[in-house]
């Protein structure tokens, strides 16, 4: 058991817990808190896949944004609403049948896959290589993203307008 | 054996054919009653004046010398499969000179007795003459099975139309229909024996058929069946029981359609064909010992019939029927000779009965014969209808003697005991209820005072016509005909029943010194059912009845429940399935993503099994 | 750690989530289930990214992350609208497609 392994392991059981927790807990709040913990996971596991550039994307964006965004949005429904942030589920049984079944699809196609072989050293620093990629092959995608995100930004706003 | 020329055939079946059409296309022409019977009436005396020149110029053959001409008509493989053409041979020659003489008769008499008739009425009266006059001939000449068929509906259409001439009476056209009925039943059995015989041997044509069976290359083993459906064909036409009810119903129609067609020409048509057929018939004894025994059996029980009947024509129906049985009896026996020959006799002196009757029931506008009476000072209203029934009560030196007389050793000869002893009590009652009529109709006491009968000088020449022309035949019969070798004692014999059966109606009817009532009741069972035509009728009415509406309720029940149930059923499952499916669009989007998850599973499927 | 790990715990992470976005009563929490279904999918393309050497793959996840804030985002306002009109998050309520 080497270490690598070990800090997978580890990993991998946090993440699936937080995972579990977010779909399963009754309270909302909880359920965000618990997507926060999983987002953070993740951002390991990309460390783990010596990705450092994308585990700070990660833990900037998603953990913080999204769970910051969510948080607010539990917030006004809730008071809106009037009510705690109760819920049940609705067929258990039936969502989990289904989840089993995609789950043993997807892993029907994994153990056909021909094994890969070890990871190669990236050709330089990774993250001096994904801006050279960002500005050179990919400045279309990226500048449009720029525009989605502006696009967004407004689609956000007119929905935040008051009526009057 | 001779043979005639075909052209003068064809001339006497195109005159009549020509003078229809013409009546039929021609509307003003047909609605002017006078034209129109002077067209027809036309028409039918050239065909006359040929079919006389054709039988006189009527050549001998060899017997083994087709005397048919025939064209080809409808295609087949080796050869045409149906032919058209006339086969003139001495039967067709004779029918010939029968058909056309006592058309042009009937046509001429009725132009006096229908004279009070609407004219548009009365052309189209004259239009089914021609047509009639046409489908008769083209039956007599028909030289195969098909041919003849096709005739043999025609003038069972034409025995429709005329009896049902006056079609706003529904009495006639209940009669007319009941006939077509009838006899259709009949044309079953025929047209289902001419298609087996066409499938066993290939062919309609009778002299092919006739070689083939003289040759011993018929199939006989279905020839029995064939040849008793065909003669269920006559069972129909000719009126034999059980099929004999059409006929009396069918006097509805005038008189002189009686005369023409219900005893000279259209009933005939059935002894026709088995005189035709005989070659065929002769192969299967069977089927025609059947023919004897339902020919005798007949004419006892129409006999029985017109003994008790008020209608005068109704009992000349009657009497034709049993006549009818007569000839059966003897195309039965083997001597269809005599048969044909009594048929050509009778049609002379039974049209003659009708045309008389038709005198009497002009006198005193009714056929009821107990209303008629007086008319013994004016002979020459009772002398043709008197010759008339000597004749058909077969007394010497009359037509009907010597024909009966033949008959009857043909019927002994063949010793057929049971069915000769039937036709001699047929003989006794014949003679009985013929004179019976006379008796009521001509010399009973009169009514109201007697005044002089006004008769139209037309009807009247017509029957001293005909008159003639019976004792003309009688004589020549008598004197220049030969006479066939039969047992001693039959002519005695026959002349003695058709005495007792005068004396019977004279002792009853004109001395009254025996009482109809008291020998009525004597004979009660007889004479009650006979009162009832054996409930035959009804039987009939009754089993026809049951069968159509079995049948409706039938094809009523399987249209209602299988054929709108199915429909029904489609549609109703069709809605509930449209129900059922609506109910998976909840609108809630989470159903949806169920939706999409499913079908990404059957994706993951199909890709692994396209993988393997 | 071989690629399969990576990769079967990407899906079991999917799945929870499909789980999450299928029995979910509130509208929140079924986004909160697509969340997890796209952080599988992001540690997916990583994997592959890292094992086959290939750039592409981490490029592709920068634009999904940014991608997805900009969904949560709208997703959320369209949610908070939703209230203001229907006063309510049950999406069992939300049922204004229904045939």
């Amino acid at each position: 058991m080497t270490g690598e392994m070990l800090g997978f392991a580890a990993v991998a059981v946090v993440l699936l817990a937080a995972s579990l927790g977010v779909v399963l807990t009754p309270n909302l709040f909880h359920a965000v808190l618990y997507l926060a913990a999983a987002l953070v996971a993740t951002g390991v596991v990309f460390l783990l896949l010596d990705a450092p550039f994308l585990f700070g994307v990660q833990l900037l964006l998603y953990a913080g944004g999204v769970v910051t965004i969510v948080v607010f949005a539990i917030m006004l429904t809730e008071r809106l609403v009037g009510q705690s942030i109760q819920q049940t589920s609705r067929y258990l049984i039936n969502g989990a049948v289904l989840s089993a079944a995609v789950f043993v699809g997807v892993v029907g196609f994994l153990v056909q896959m021909p094994a890969i072989g070890p990871r190669q050293a990236w050709p330089g620093e990774l993250t001096a290589l994904l801006g050279r990629a960002l500005m050179g092959p990919f400045v279309m995608p990226f500048e449009l993203l720029a525009v989605l995100l502006v696009i967004a930004l407004l689609g956000a706003l007119y929905f935040a307008r008051s009526d009057t | 054996m001779r043979t005639g020329s075909a052209t003068l055939a064809l001339i006497v079946l195109g005159l009549p054919f020509a003078s229809f059409l013409l009546l039929a296309l021609v509307r003003p022409l047909r609605r002017s009653a006078g034209a129109a019977a002077g067209v027809s009436i036309t028409a039918i005396a050239g065909a006359l004046v040929a079919a006389i020149l054709d039988f006189r110029t009527a050549v001998p053959r060899e017997p083994t010398q087709s005397p048919s001409t025939t064209w080809a008509w409808l295609p087949g493989d080796g050869g045409p499969m149906a032919t058209v053409g006339v086969m003139v041979d001495d039967l067709s020659l004779t029918m010939l000179l029968l058909v056309t003489l006592v058309s042009l008769l009937v046509q001429v008499y009725s132009w006096a007795y229908l004279h009070d008739e609407p004219r548009p009425s009365l052309g189209r009266y004259y239009a089914y003459h021609s047509l009639f006059a046409f489908s008769m001939l083209g039956l007599v000449l028909a030289p195969n099975f098909l041919q003849m068929f096709i005739f043999w509906e025609l003038v069972g259409l034409c025995s429709y139309l005329l009896i049902g001439y006056w079609y706003d009476r529904p009495s006639a056209a209940r009669a007319a229909v009941k006939a077509f009925w009838i006899t259709k039943l009949g044309d079953l059995g025929f047209v289902a024996g001419i298609v087996m015989l066409w499938s066993a041997t290939g062919t309609f044509d009778f002299w092919t058929l006739f070689s083939m069976g003289t040759m011993g290359t018929l199939p006989v083993e279905l020839l029995p069946c064939i040849m008793f459906l065909i003669y269920l064909g006559a069972v129909g036409k000719s009126a034999q029981f059980p099929l004999h009810i059409w006929l009396p119903d069918a006097m509805e129609g005038p008189t002189p359609v009686s005369a023409l067609i219900h005893a000279a020409t259209m009933v005939t048509a059935g002894v026709f064909l088995v005189n035709r057929a005989f070659p065929l018939f002769r192969l299967t004894p069977d089927v025609l010992v059947l023919v004897a025994w339902v020919g005798a059996f007949t004419a006892l029980l129409a006999a029985s019939m017109a003994c008790v009947d008020d209608d005068i024509k109704r009992v000349l129906a009657y009497s034709t029927v049993s006549q009818l049985g007569l000839m059966m009896a003897a195309a039965g026996a083997a001597a269809p000779e005599a048969g044909f020959m009594h048929l050509v006799v009778h049609g002379v002196f039974k049209a003659l009965l009708f045309l008389g009757a038709g005198v009497v029931i002009h006198v005193f506008h009714t056929n009821d014969v107990f209303r008629m009476g007086g008319l013994r000072p004016w002979p020459w209203t009772w002398l043709p209808f008197v010759v008339a029934t000597l004749a058909l009560a077969g007394v010497w030196p009359l037509p009907g003697f010597y024909t009966k007389e033949a008959i009857l050793a043909g019927v002994l000869h063949a010793h057929l005991t049971l069915p000769f002893l039937m036709l001699a009590l047929t003989s006794l009652l014949t003679s009985f209820y013929m004179f019976r009529v006379v008796f009521l109709a001509f010399f009973a006491r009169p009514h109201g005072h007697a005044h002089t009968p006004h008769v139209p000088w037309l009807m009247d020449y017509v029957c001293r016509l005909l008159a003639a022309l019976t004792l003309a035949i009688g004589f020549r019969m008598a004197f220049f005909g030969e006479h066939h070798e039969g047992p001693g004692w039959l002519p005695a014999f026959s002349l003695t029943l058709a005495g007792a059966g005068f004396v019977l109606a004279w002792a009853m009817y004109h001395r009254r010194v025996v009482d109809p009532a008291r020998v009525a009741a004597a004979l009660w069972p007889i004479d009650a059912l006979a009162r009832r035509r054996y409930f035959l009728d009804a039987i009939f009415a009754g089993l026809y009845r049951w069968v159509l509406l079995t049948f409706a309720r039938l094809i009523g029940w399987t249209d209602r429940y299988l054929v709108d149930g199915v429909l029904n059923v489609l549609s109703a499952w069709t809605l509930r399935a449209g129900d059922r499916v609506r109910g998976l669009q909840t609108g809630l989007p989470q159903d949806y993503v169920y939706g999409v998850a499913l079908g990404v599973l059957l994706l993951f499927v199909l890709a692994q099994w396209s993988l393997r | 750690m071989p690629l399969g790990a990576y990769l079967t715990l990407a899906a079991l992470v999917f799945a929870i989530g499909l789980f999450g976005v299928l029995t979910r009563r509130n509208a929140v929490g079924i986004l909160l289930g697509i969340e997890l279904m796209l952080n599988a999918v992001n540690i997916n393309l990583v994997a592959f990214a890292r094992f086959r050497t290939d750039l592409a793959g981490l490029i592709f996840t920068l634009f999904t992350i940014s991608i997805t804030v900009a969904e949560v985002a709208v997703g959320l306002a369209i949610v908070i609208v939703l209230f203001r009109v229907r006063r309510t998050v049950e999406a069992d309520h939300l049922d204004l497609p229904r045939g």
